[in-house]
């Protein structure tokens, strides 16, 4: 089995899509409605990639 | 989506009189009933571990079921894709141990992204350890999901 393509991400595509995809896992897994579903993957997508990019920029002082 | 209807609910409750009356916890259930639960139980969350959502499917939460399958199978295919590290199980260190541990959670995912990577791991660049991090996470994902089958069997969750 061959795959179909490499797949060349950016650490923040790697992030975006981590985040994503983990929000919707804990999201269903936790909820059980619709809208309590959806305003969990909302605002974990948004902390995920906030607190991410937060350290990031913590971090940043110190690669230098 | 109303799709969960734990098979937990169809419990019998035990008639009997309770002698701590004024406890307000439902009487246990009978023993025979619990061990037959909780062997239901394992063998939900081995089939929630081996193909990611079966345990789901098996107790009718079909959209979790779903979702516990297209995230994994996501994440095995990106982290294959991007050359991941997959451990096997003669790591020589700790890490390499632990990271066959959560590779090995994704089930027969495991296996789906050894044959996918045919090409072997390249962590030389950035890329390739993404990968590792995205497999890594799709078995510890899958034993999480394998977890909550495993919780709702035994009406510990909804």
């Amino acid at each position: 089995m061959m795959p179909a393509h490499e797949f060349k991400l950016s650490h923040f595509q790697a992030m975006v899509i981590f985040a994503l995809v983990i929000s919707v896992a804990f999201g269903f897994l936790s909820r059980r409605s619709a809208s309590h579903r959806a305003k969990y993957i909302l605002w974990s997508f948004i902390l995920f990639i906030v607190i991410g990019v937060g350290i990031g920029w913590a971090m940043y002082p110190f690669s230098h | 989506m109303p799709d969960e209807v734990p098979i937990a609910q169809t419990e019998t409750t035990n008639a009997a009189p309770v002698p701590q009356a004024a406890s307000p916890d439902p009487a246990p259930p009978p023993s025979s009933d619990r061990h037959r639960r909780d062997a239901l139980a394992l063998t939900i969350a081995a089939a929630a571990w081996f193909v990611p959502g079966l345990g789901h499917a098996f107790l009718k939460m079909w959209g979790r079921a779903l979702v516990c399958f297209s995230t994994v199978a996501l994440l095995v295919i990106l982290g294959a894709g991007m050359r991941g590290n997959i451990f096997s199980r003669n790591g020589e260190d700790s890490f390499a141990k632990l990271g066959y541990v959560a590779d090995l959670g994704a089930g027969i995912f495991y296996f789906v992204a050894q044959a996918l990577e045919t090409n072997g791991p390249d962590v030389s660049h950035a890329n390739g350890d993404y990968g590792t991090r995205l497999l890594a996470t799709a078995g510890v994902l899958n034993m999480l999901a394998a977890l909550h089958a495993y919780e709702v069997t035994r009406a510990r969750k909804a």
